[in-house]
């Protein structure tokens, strides 16, 4: 009976990780998903934007003394930035390109970023200070018998929902939201019809970006780790909740986020913690293979 | 007459190269030419992986970011045998051209019929889930304490020791490549592989069964990355999962996108050009920096894609050339 | 003159717009047929329901007395869909329950998941090939349904301790062990079974693309899709690709009847353009041709792969007056060597003049065919399609 409750109670605790991890990812796989929305494009510079997110936070706070908020807030506006400034750069000329072309370019930048990181800062694990956030955070919000929530896990928790609340009211309720769901649907017709495409597929970049920046310094928080090539595997892992949730869905991202997080959590704990990443690669591998059009998202064809 | 359609001829070209490249050992550079061997050594190998590579997102216009994987299994294979079993590279090399060709074709199979994004991730989701096997599975692999002491080959009972004894092996294996590669290029095979690159739907309408097409182009690309892995651990006589990460896709890939995807000139000059070049800037930059030479790769990669999508010698140019060389041949 | 072509009552819908309404055609060997009507009709829609690019979701046709794309309902393949899914599903109880019946603590490792995934990819892909053989996909079914449950049985007596057997005191695993030990390599043995066939289309029934041009259908399309990087001469060798037999040995050891192929596949292929008159441009780009003369390639390419029914989807547009009485003769050229040909025109002088039989579609409906005379007259096509006035003009 004891066994049992001890059960439950680590399997609880691991659900409770596992859905701070999945906001953690959701809050990248949207990023992914609205830009393959509007340029049908995997953005695989992405991951690395999660990355400078969290070095971005890391070095305001050590090398420049910001304090931590401030610090959150400027990183978040730095990312916005640098989605528009990648997407400028890297993805507009190619605007017209095959596909091939821009995946590769996508890659490029994404290898190109890494290792510009790996100059900067070196390939170190770095971890935030001590002192850096409230102490507050590393005490548990709630508990219930054996299980226990940290106050980090519910501030994640909840800017991820605050998050994902604005995001929605921006998509459906703003015009400029509209203008990306009809970009997505038709990119020549919204250019016909007076939608500043390109500003609007800026836009996008700069939503994206600004929450994979910000997942980045909330997941420095919560593991107290930061290494260059962050990015890319929880690039790959964002994606394939994405993937999960049907890719070019928000809501979509946001359910495989969660979905993928708790997989993650639950696998490294009952099966194998060292196949932990493999885990996220065979759920997306499962998924494109046997329902590439996700949980929730839609089949595109083409006209022959 | 006949001497001036030879000189255009790309073979002869190659030939000709091929030639210069065999007597580049007896060069009286001095002390170092063990290491210039040891570079065009590696540039040779990079070569025979370009061309794998080459067969997938040259040939059939599909973008491969899982060879690595490939790489690491015929290293590993060739390893394995040849600690446990004390195989000749002779029997080695086919045997890892096999297990690579079945995992091409098993992950292949399932994977071909998906758009070319997916694909490209599966491909990518595929060498990474190799890498975690090798590194995790200690019974079969030693994990991360890498696999030392792999027995250099050895022709009729000499074993390879000497760095240019080694160039000559790879030139053999290159050439016997190469020949694989051209002939499938000029043949009902490759045809049906350039229709699919160019229209997949009007292939289709011609009678070009897609994913039989795609699963062959992928199972060869897979053995000829198995056999430069083969031959790698047989010349490297260690290795480890750490040598076969993702990055290393990346820069076999940079290799034909800036040599000129679909060609097989291209190709091969993408490797000449980088490789070395990648050693003299492993000569002038400080240590830490060097790790980051992949920042070249990838800069590379988003400026051609910018500047010169078709890479070096663009497969156009290099369809009318064939064609032209056709007509030629015909009229004499 | 019997009938090579017979479309039955074939619909299309793409969701809710249905593009194609229980079109019923004939053709008749050595006929020249065709199909007019204002753009958005559904004509090139029903070529490519021809072609097996698109699925039909109603309706059958014949090639030549065969059905080539036969009736399948939708709730029968979404049932057969539904079950691959849940066996699946099932199937991730089989594998470890397998393993842990013989090797108890390896239970939850991840070699039993990886081989689990691959054995569950072997048993989705297994039924949904198999579905053609309806008995044996769903005998398999019934079969790995069985082992799953009773491997369930096991786990719950392991789990709860029950032990042994109730009743007779032997060891559960006694029968789930050799029971695992032959479906196993049961499902390994039928796909291997299938693996040696011909890969089978999404939905098991379909013949896709590639299978119907062997069978002797050809196509030019409406927008040219040309291998526009590849010369004129490589275009038309894609073209006789169906008629080739050279396989991946053949080719590495460029064995004797390889290279007989290849120079067969030559000789013929500027034979094809010859008859479409564009052997002097063999050599070119096909990129570099001028207009007409691709869609006189497209012609050659389609030509090439011998076929006995080929379709023309517009090759007359954007042709000048004497490019059109070219492609006239080049089509009554086409029907003399025997080969019927079905054809999407908007220019009337073509249609009116090569014609056997005329069809009239209107938005996905056929709504007359008869002679280029009857459907001059018909008040509904001059209603729909050529207007009022064009019923002079078209004389």
């Amino acid at each position: 009976m004891e066994n049992l409750l001890d059960q439950s109670s680590l399997f609880l605790q691991q659900l409770v990780n596992g859905i701070t991890l999945g906001g953690v990812y959701a809050l990248i796989a949207v990023g992914y998903t609205m830009v393959y929305g509007v340029i049908q494009l995997i953005n695989f510079a992405h991951g690395e934007i999660y990355m400078l997110g969290a070095f971005l936070a890391y070095t305001m706070v050590t090398v420049l003394g910001i304090p931590f908020f401030a610090a959150f807030i400027l990183t978040i506006l730095v990312c916005a930035c640098f989605g528009i400034i990648l997407d400028f750069v890297a993805y507009r000329p190619l605007r017209n390109a095959p596909r091939l072309a821009a995946l590769i370019t996508a890659i490029g930048m994404s290898i190109f970023l890494q290792n510009l990181a790996m100059m900067i800062w070196g390939s170190q694990i770095k971890s935030y200070p001590r002192d850096m956030f409230p102490a507050i955070f590393l005490k548990p919000a709630l508990s219930i018998g054996e299980v226990s929530m940290t106050w980090i896990q519910v501030f994640i928790l909840s800017i991820t929902v605050v998050c994902m609340i604005i995001l929605h009211l921006i998509i459906h309720k703003t015009k400029i939201g509209t203008a990306m769901r009809a970009i997505s649907q038709d990119k020549t017709t919204s250019a016909l019809m007076g939608i500043g495409v390109n500003r609007v597929i800026s836009f996008t970049f700069a939503i994206g970006s600004a929450m994979g920046g910000m997942a980045g310094v909330l997941v420095g928080l919560y593991y107290n780790a930061i290494f260059p090539t962050m990015g890319y595997i929880a690039g790959i892992k964002a994606f394939a909740a994405a993937v999960l949730g049907g890719i070019g869905s928000v809501p979509g991202a946001m359910l495989g986020g969660g979905v993928l997080g708790i997989a993650e959590v639950m696998g490294a704990g009952y099966i194998s913690s060292e196949y932990r990443d493999g885990i996220s690669y065979a759920v997306m591998i499962a998924v494109i293979l046997f329902k590439p059009s996700g949980l929730i998202g839609r089949q595109i064809g083409e006209k022959v | 007459m006949r001497w001036q359609l030879y000189k255009k001829d790309p073979r002869f070209v190659f030939l000709s190269l091929i030639f210069l490249a065999v007597l580049l050992p007896w060069l009286p550079l001095g002390a170092s030419t063990n290491y210039v061997l040891r570079i065009m050594t590696t540039a040779v190998l990079y070569m025979i992986l370009a061309l794998g590579l080459n067969i997938v997102p040259g040939f059939t216009g599909l973008l491969d970011l899982g060879y690595v994987g490939f790489y690491g299994i015929g290293a590993y294979t060739s390893g394995l045998l040849s600690i446990h079993y004390d195989l000749s590279l002779w029997v080695i090399l086919p045997l890892a051209a096999l297990n690579g060709a079945l995992w091409g074709t098993i992950l292949g199979a399932p994977t071909l019929r998906l758009t070319g994004d997916y694909f490209a991730i599966v491909t990518f989701g595929f060498s990474e889930l190799v890498v975690l096997v090798l590194r995790n599975e200690l019974w079969l692999t030693r994990g991360p304490m890498g696999l030392p002491g792999i027995s250099p080959p050895s022709i009729f009972g000499h074993p390879l020791a000497s760095d240019w004894e080694f160039f000559y092996l790879i030139l053999l294996l290159l050439m016997i490549v190469l020949l694989v590669v051209t002939r499938l290029q000029n043949s009902r095979l490759g045809r049906a592989w350039f229709a699919i690159r160019e229209d997949e739907i009007a292939a289709q309408c011609c009678g070009v069964n897609l994913i039989r097409y795609k699963v062959t182009a992928f199972a060869i690309s897979a053995s000829i990355g198995a056999m430069g892995g083969a031959f790698y651990a047989k010349w490297f006589k260690f290795i480890h999962p750490d040598m076969f990460k993702f990055w290393e896709s990346i820069l076999i890939l940079c290799l034909i996108v800036f040599g000129g995807m679909g060609s097989i000139a291209g190709t091969m000059l993408g490797a000449l050009i980088l490789i070395p070049l990648s050693e003299v800037l492993r000569a002038v930059l400080p240590q830490g920096l060097f790790n980051a030479r992949y920042l070249i790769y990838g800069l590379v990669l988003v400026l051609m894609m910018r500047w010169r999508p078709e890479g070096l010698v663009p497969f156009k140019r290099a369809q009318a050339k064939k064609a032209k060389l056709a007509q030629e041949r015909l009229e004499i | 003159m019997n009938t090579i072509l017979k479309i039955i009552k074939l619909s299309k819908s793409f969701g809710g717009l249905s593009a194609l309404r229980e079109i019923t055609l004939e053709a008749k060997q050595g006929q020249i047929v065709g199909i007019i009507g204002p753009n958005g009709a559904g004509k090139t829609t029903l070529f490519n329901c021809l072609t097996s690019l698109y699925y039909s979701t109603g309706g059958q046709i014949e090639f030549q007395e065969r059905p080539i794309v036969p009736e399948v309902a939708e709730t029968k393949r979404r049932l057969i869909k539904s079950c691959a899914m849940l066996f699946f599903v099932l199937g991730l109880i089989w594998v470890p329950l397998f393993w842990s019946s013989i090797v108890p603590h390896t239970f939850f490792k991840v070699e039993v998941v990886l081989l689990g995934i691959f054995i569950l990819s072997i048993r989705f892909f297994l039924v949904r090939g198999l579905m053609r053989f309806q008995i044996w996909a769903w005998g398999l079914i019934f079969v790995f349904l069985i082992s799953d449950l009773w491997f369930s049985i096991w786990w719950l007596t392991h789990l709860l301790s029950l032990g042994p057997m109730i009743g007779t005191g032997i060891p559960l695993y006694y029968f789930t062990v050799p029971w695992g030990i032959i479906a196993g390599p049961f499902s390994i043995y039928l796909i291997s079974q299938l693996v040696l066939r011909k890969v089978r289309q999404l939905y098991g029934f379909r013949l896709g693309p590639d299978a119907i041009c062997r069978l002797g259908v050809a196509r030019t399309f409406q927008n040219i899709r040309l291998f526009f990087n590849l010369s004129v001469l490589d275009n038309v060798k894609i073209g006789f690709h169906v008629q080739m037999r050279s396989g991946v040995l053949g080719i590495l050891l460029k064995t004797r009847s390889q290279r007989d192929e290849e120079g067969l596949t030559e000789k013929e292929a500027f034979k094809c353009l010859r008859f479409v008159g564009l052997d002097g441009r063999a050599f070119d780009l096909a990129g570099a041709l001028a207009y007409g003369e691709q869609r006189r390639l497209e012609i050659a390419r389609a030509l090439a792969s011998n076929p006995q029914l080929l379709l023309l989807d517009e090759p007359a547009a954007g042709m000048n007056a004497q490019e059109s009485s070219e492609l006239i003769r080049l089509i009554l050229k086409i029907r003399e060597k025997g080969i019927t040909v079905l054809i999407i025109e908007h220019d009337m002088k073509v249609m009116m003049n090569l014609a056997d039989n005329i069809y009239v579609l209107d938005y996905g409906v056929l709504i007359a065919d008869g002679t280029a005379d009857e459907i001059r007259t018909n008040p509904r096509v001059i209603e729909a399609y050529l207007g009022g006035g064009t019923a002079h003009a078209a004389t």
